[in-house]
């Protein structure tokens, strides 16, 4: 009888286990990666993100139920560095599948060849939130979403060897619409090099670099760490002094302190999206940069 | 003349292996270009900034400050440094992981310090079939806040029932647990067995193995709401040497808005003990509970408050009931300060709070953390 029900056990978790046919389902941290897996992968794979759009991606809440999402996967893409390291380690461990762990075939570290930025020599606490690595928020350079792009393919293609043509076609479509889609992007921002702006979190240098605005301050004491009244006076000064136009935020901020200065000096609190989904007409990566860059290139006028 | 012939062809002869040398340079380069371009033109790398990679474990150090007023007795003051954690976690290799956690505690009213390994083991990361073990020293699998590290609990105090039944340490010990992820694909369930010596407790003792059933089930409600339900059962060896169950809920709510999951939440958290023990002469069914509500008032401001109902493992008479209020301020995630006040009734009162039946406490909580210390579960 026991050894009935145990063959039985052994049967239903076997045909569960192999329950996912041809499709290659794909995990990826955020909306971005998410997005570019698509592109790459075609209908060859399915991918579920973790994070929202609108989220913030340091701050999110490991849920079990994303385990049950990790626990099936094939891939798993993290844009790696430590910008989900308070979330997505655990997740992993408690995921039990070995596929995607760090090191497997399954293991996609997005950051891999990206030249990074704001890399610190040392690390104090003192300075608010340092990222060890360098600052996370690469993708916000279309040109490192090509490295993105080439992190993923290479993921796709060592699990799934057969569709490597196909994958390969794909990857070379997502490098060309960059390219060409970027020339469209610099000229949108031609007359804009050099522009001076303030931003609530350090989160858009890569961005900054690619598209020539100068960041001059954070409503941010050190990141972090909430506005405070004495850095909002700061910035105040600071917008008047550089006839600054546009304070840039993200969506997972709230407006308050942002209000404050756009009321105080005139200049525009521009909500740019980090991510893809983090307005419903971003639906995939290029989206992402024609909505800001849209919304950045009318306010700068 | 020989000598001349000699010297020309010596040159005529290492011009030749200089181009042949050229050739093959230019054959090779070649080659490697075709197994590039079948490699799928992989580009090479730039240069990455140089960071120091360790290979040492995640270390980190929290400590417990605490200020202690209770309004019972004759002394009413006590400022603590309650305890200091340190923790070392780390994968082992390409199979599993290890936490360490030891800590050093100090008694409030005599100063003196005790030590112990609060939880050591390891976790299997690669087993078949959706299946984890862990092994070692741990904390038991019951209810919610028992898995959870007291400095990371929304409240000072340790729940009464919590206290009457697993002691103010909670339930640990040493031994096995394995979980099983069902594969359920509507929502989260986790079905948990564990088998262990344990440390002491109220309502266990070592002398037997206590076994534990535990099955967790979570639902995301929407994508800001979701639905915990856990079910625990144990048994074990109660102090007259004779068997003792204990079943347990648990029942937590939690809203949180993604976008704005750093200003804003509500958890709603309860947990209840059933206990079934056979005492030398007779039977004892009794229960605990507690009632949680957290909500979030701004970015740094929590607000929480607790109702206690308890009676003990060997008494349904004694019933001792408190209300308590905790205010949380989080400086960043590795700083927070809490103060909180609690009201108790007791029915049956004990030489532990001066046989008095109604007496109020007061809480001052100073949290503080070193090192990189890992994620705390959901």
């Amino acid at each position: 009888m026991k050894i009935k029900f145990l063959f039985i056990l052994t049967v239903v978790l076997f045909s569960i286990s192999s329950s996912f046919g041809e499709v290659i389902h794909v995990v990826t941290t955020t909306q971005d990666t998410r997005s570019i897996a698509e592109l790459i992968g075609g209908n060859k794979v399915e991918v579920f993100a973790i994070a929202s759009g609108y989220q913030n991606p340091h701050f999110v809440d490991p849920k079990p139920s994303y385990i049950t999402k990790l626990s099936e996967a094939n891939l798993y893409v993290t844009l790696g560095l430590d910008l989900e390291s308070g979330w997505s380690p655990s997740l992993l461990t408690s995921s039990r599948n070995n596929k995607i762990q760090k090191g497997s075939p399954g293991y996609v570290d997005a950051s891999v060849g990206v030249t990074l930025m704001q890399v610190p020599s040392s690390i104090n606490r003192a300075e608010g939130d340092i990222h060890v690595f360098g600052n996370p928020h690469y993708w916000l350079d279309p040109l490192n979403g090509k490295v993105i792009a080439r992190n993923i393919c290479n993921g796709l293609e060592r699990i799934s060897p057969e569709n490597k043509a196909f994958f390969e076609a794909n990857l070379k479509t997502f490098n060309d619409q960059i390219d060409s889609r970027l020339k469209t992007w610099n000229t949108m921002m031609a007359g804009f090099k050099g522009s001076k702006v303030i931003a609530y979190h350090n989160e858009w240098c890569y961005f900054e670099n690619r598209f020539g605005l100068q960041i001059v301050d954070f409503l941010e004491p050190k990141p972090g760490i909430p506005p405070t009244p004495s850095q909002l006076v700061k910035i105040i000064n600071e917008v008047k002094t550089n006839n600054i136009k546009v304070i840039i935020t993200s969506p997972y901020f709230t407006s308050s302190s942002s209000d404050v200065v756009s009321k105080q000096t005139g200049a525009k609190t521009l909500v740019l999206a980090t991510s893809v989904g983090a307005f419903d007409s971003i639906k995939t990566y290029y989206d992402l940069f024609d909505y800001n860059l849209k919304l950045l290139s009318g306010s700068l006028k | 003349m020989v000598k001349y012939m000699w010297m020309l062809i010596s040159i005529i002869s290492f011009k030749a292996e200089m181009r042949a040398q050229v050739d093959s340079t230019k054959s090779d380069s070649l080659l490697l270009l075709e197994i590039q371009n079948q490699l799928g033109e992989t580009p090479v790398p730039p240069p990455q900034p140089q960071v120091a990679a360790s290979a040492n474990p995640n270390i980190s150090v929290i400590g417990d400050m605490r200020g202690l007023y209770r309004s019972y007795g004759t002394h009413h003051f006590d400022a603590v440094l309650n305890e200091v954690e340190l923790s070392l976690e780390s994968t082992i290799d390409p199979y599993a992981r290890a936490n360490f956690y030891y800590s050093i505690g100090e008694d409030a009213a005599t100063g003196t310090f005790t030590s112990e390994i609060e939880e050591g083991y390891l976790t299997t990361l690669s087993l078949p079939a959706h299946l984890q073990l862990k092994a070692g020293r741990f904390k038991q699998d019951v209810g919610r806040i028992n898995l959870v590290h007291s400095h990371a609990l929304p409240f000072i105090d340790m729940p009464d029932a919590y206290i009457n039944f697993f002691g103010e340490e909670g339930l640990k010990g040493d031994g096995f647990s394995l979980s099983w992820l069902v594969p359920n694909h509507s929502f989260y369930q986790e079905l948990t067995f564990e088998g262990t010596s344990v440390g002491e407790n109220a309502s266990f003792e070592r002398s037997r193995m206590l076994f534990l059933g535990h099955l967790k089930n979570f639902w995301d409600l929407s994508d800001n709401a979701t639905l915990e339900l856990g079910l625990t059962g144990m048994n074990g060896e109660n102090q007259f040497g004779r068997s003792s169950n204990i079943y347990s809920v648990d029942l937590t709510y939690k809203w949180k808005p993604v976008q704005f999951n750093t200003y804003k939440s509500v958890t709603f958290q309860n947990e209840i003990y059933f206990n079934h023990a056979d005492l030398d002469s007779i039977k004892v069914n009794s229960k605990g509970f507690y009632s949680m509500l957290s909500y979030q008032l701004s970015k740094r401001f929590f607000l929480v408050g607790r109702y206690d109902y308890s009676n003990t493992p060997f008494s349904n008479s004694y019933v001792q009931q408190s209300g308590s209020l905790t205010l949380g301020w989080y400086a960043t995630e590795f700083q927070k300060i809490e103060v909180g006040g609690k009201y108790t009734n007791i029915n049956e009162p004990v030489e532990e709070f001066n046989h008095e039946e109604n007496f109020e406490q007061g809480y001052l909580r100073w949290i503080f953390i070193i090192g990189s210390h890992g994620a705390h579960q959901y």
